[in-house]
């Protein structure tokens, strides 16, 4: 069963998420900030992260960086997950080495394609 | 004369040598509240600020004169006023002298001041009404967000149940709650537009895909009222630079607005590239539906913001009446503009046309139109940009979303005309550089960039599907290889043409010293033996003398006789005619002037295999090459 670590400081959307994507057949590891984030990344080693990018002591932005700086945790696909149209929070999250985005409210037909998608390209590459 | 200059609106002052105030007129003397014997003998201190009586003083001395020049002045008493001021040069009592002709403007510059502080305080409080519609819209949304995740969750477990009763209710909170996120999006949308905050990102837009997809999106709308969507989108109509994600929402708006209004008709939307009146390429998106149509009058309301056609419309049809208003908006941020066409009965016709053009967006603070703002933020000062050259969308998405991570900056260009204007306007580091494209192929562009001393020193990065097999083939080559060699695929063709023969001679013909002595290694490296020809002569020279090798290794570029000859000779010779050729080159152009090209050419990746490693490797080597840190810039991919 795929793992995916959650990164969301939000409850409800935590909640909403994480319910979600055990439906789907997704085994899920949680942490509420950047920090721990980054941390669980190394720990829990996950197939992929849900990262949410205003999130507090770390953000989400400098926690992908540090994942992705890590040669432990580097291949790691990490999802950013942002506000509505915030191109720049988007942009900004593909400079910090995103390997995709979505926008919340989450779309979860269509954030499952891309989760999917990215554990094939991991799987094949 | 003096009885004359009394009745003067104009306030005069008569300044002698040594800056003693000979006479002031009676408009002077109350101007300043003071006669001319009153006036200090510092006439600097008439100046709110004294030093700008200096630079007055200049421009007087410099012209000989001072013309309505706009003064704020103090008088003895200390209060002060504004002038217009003008000095003229004159002779008094037989004296050289100054004539200061002061009209006083104060209530026209205090007009303008309330008037200058009622705009600022109107754009404080818009910037307010802005700020506070932003905050609001997102602390609406958090709560939507749980309306609408929560709903769905329910309707997910709902239909696990198979209770059906409760699905039907369930998708009805969920959508009322998407409809007042929509609602709330667009208000947060226009309030970004109104206080100037919303930023355009020009980017790469493939037109039939990005047609694909708005077509996915207003399918379910139009099924709602039993409408057929027509698409009519030419298959060559390319790509624009453009804000993808206004653009997208543009026509969904436009799109969902026909559905709306249109029962069991049709929607047609159509895409068409034309030259507008300057000569610039413009992409026409039309929208036409068969639905109630509108008068003179209400077309002329309907870009306004927070009206509609009727106001019974919002009542029949629902929506903000923000949708159009937001298009208008995109619609000019990008560029273009939008027109509509409608009849009442017969239907409207919503046309947005935008410039295929690299256009500098309305409002300031935009990235430069020739970057995307992904490769800005992600620039340092060692990343290099790098132009992809391909005619397939797939291409320019893959190699943008791997070197845009890798901190690459990308440039896109779909032709070859495309791909020489770009790099004329902003030359890239490296170009990566498709073969097969219409029009104007790879080779040609090549050639272009060679022959252009701006250009001919861009390293290019060739991304092949065919080897050019054909053209060895026509020679009557076996194989076709290119350079630089892949080792393990020389090895793989000796082997495959060779084995037979084993223990027996490859010769190879190339000039080049150093390709010889890495074929020869490969060669002996499985065992066989290896003779060297510098030429096609030479090795014609050697067939004669020696029996016949197990395989040729046959370069195409060398003196005297090249390798087309040379198999041309020996296709004439039916003795030698059996013996298989491997072609090893880098060049697949007739003529000197691109074998020259394609000489400098760094390196043919086959784009049937991995592009992106191999890719990746090759940045870094040219990255390493081309900047003192670039290697440390592709350590980090």
């Amino acid at each position: 069963m795929p793992k995916i670590l959650l990164v969301e400081d939000n409850e409800m959307n935590r909640d909403m998420l994480s319910r979600r994507l055990t439906r789907n057949g997704f085994d899920i590891a949680i942490a509420v900030d950047g920090s721990q984030g980054v941390e669980m990344a190394t720990t829990e080693k996950p197939d992929l992260i849900l990262m949410d990018m205003s999130l507090p002591v770390m953000n989400g932005w400098e926690a992908t960086q540090k994942v992705k700086a890590d040669p432990a945790t580097s291949g790691i696909p990490v999802i950013a997950l942002t506000a509505h149209a915030m191109n720049d929070d988007r942009d900004k999250a593909i400079a910090a080495g995103c390997d995709d985005f979505d926008t919340k409210p989450v779309d979860l037909p269509r954030l499952l394609q891309k989760i999917k998608a990215l554990l094939e390209a991991k799987g094949a590459g | 004369m003096r009885a004359l200059l009394d009745t003067s609106p104009c306030a005069v002052g008569i300044v002698g040598p040594g800056g003693r105030v000979l006479y002031t007129n009676r408009r002077h003397d109350e101007l300043y509240g003071v006669s001319a014997d009153q006036i200090p003998k510092n006439v600097r201190d008439l100046y709110v600020d004294p030093t700008a009586r200096d630079r007055l003083l200049e421009i007087f001395r410099r012209d000989g004169r001072l013309i309505d020049a706009e003064v704020h002045n103090r008088r003895p008493d200390g209060g002060t006023f504004w002038s217009l001021l003008s000095w003229s040069q004159a002779e008094y009592d037989g004296q050289p002298c100054m004539i200061s002709w002061l009209y006083d403007i104060t209530p026209r510059k205090q007009a303008e001041a309330a008037m200058e502080e009622a705009r600022r305080a109107a754009e404080r409080a818009n910037q307010t009404k802005s700020e506070f519609l932003a905050n609001m819209s997102h602390e609406l949304r958090t709560p939507l967000n749980a309306i609408i995740g929560y709903s769905e969750i329910l309707v997910e477990d709902a239909q696990d149940r198979g209770d059906e009763a409760s699905i039907g209710d369930l998708k009805k909170i969920q959508s009322a709650g998407k409809h007042l996120l929509g609602l709330i999006n667009d208000i947060l949308d226009l309030s970004k537009i109104e206080a100037g905050r919303m930023d355009v990102y020009l980017e790469y837009v493939f037109l039939s895909r990005l047609v694909d997809e708005v077509k996915t999106i207003v399918e379910p709308m139009m099924s709602k009222n039993n409408n057929r969507l027509i698409v009519e989108c030419p298959p060559d109509i390319g790509s624009l630079r453009t804000d993808l994600t206004k653009l997208k929402q543009s026509l969904i708006n436009l799109l969902g607005n026909a559905a709306k209004f249109t029962k069991e008709g049709e929607v047609k939307l159509s895409l068409s590239r034309s030259v507008d009146e300057e000569g610039v390429s413009q992409i026409r998106f039309a929208v036409s539906d068969s639905g109630i149509g509108m008068t003179e009058e209400q077309m002329g309301r309907l870009f306004q913001a927070f009206t509609q056609a009727d106001s019974s419309t919002t009542r029949n049809f629902g929506g903000t009446g923000l949708g159009l208003t937001i298009t208008k908006h995109f619609c000019t941020m990008l560029g273009g503009d939008i027109t509509v066409a409608s009849e009442p009965g017969k239907g409207s016709t919503f046309t947005i046309r935008l410039p295929d053009k690299t256009v500098r967006p309305e409002g300031a603070g935009e990235a430069e139109p020739e970057e995307r703002p992904v490769a800005a933020a992600a620039r340092s000062a060692h990343a290099l940009t790098v132009l992809v050259v391909d005619d397939d969308p797939t291409v320019h998405d893959v190699l943008s979303a791997t070197l845009l991570r890798e901190g690459y900056n990308v440039l896109h260009a779909s032709d070859g005309d495309e791909a020489i204007e770009i790099m004329r306007k902003t030359p890239p580091d490296v170009v990566t550089l498709d073969v097969m494209m219409p029009n104007v192929d790879g080779w040609s562009v090549l050639g272009i960039m060679k022959s252009d001393p701006m250009l001919q020193h861009i390293p290019v990065i060739m991304l092949t599907i065919v080897d050019d097999r054909n053209l060895g083939f026509s020679l009557g080559a076996s194989e076709f290889m290119t350079k630089p060699i892949d080792r393990a695929r020389l090895i793989a063709l000796i082997q495959r043409f060779a084995r037979t023969h084993s223990g027996a001679v490859v010769l190879i013909v190339d000039d080049d010293e150093d390709v010889r002595m890495i074929v020869r290694q490969a060669v002996e490296g499985v065992g066989m033996t290896a003779a060297e020809a510098f030429n096609g002569e030479k090795a014609l020279e050697w067939l004669k003398t020696n029996p016949h090798p197990a395989l040729i290794l046959l370069d195409l570029m060398m003196p005297e006789v090249d390798g087309f000859q040379f198999l041309a000779r020996m296709h004439e010779d039916a003795s030698l005619r059996d013996i298989p050729v491997v072609v090893l080159t880098a060049k697949t152009l007739e003529d000197d002037e691109r074998v020259f090209l394609a000489e400098r050419t760094i390196l043919v990746l086959s784009k049937s295999t991995q592009p992106i490693g191999s890719l990746g490797h090759a940045l870094a080597a040219i990255a390493a090459r081309a900047h003192g840190h670039g290697s440390e810039q592709a350590a980090q991919g």
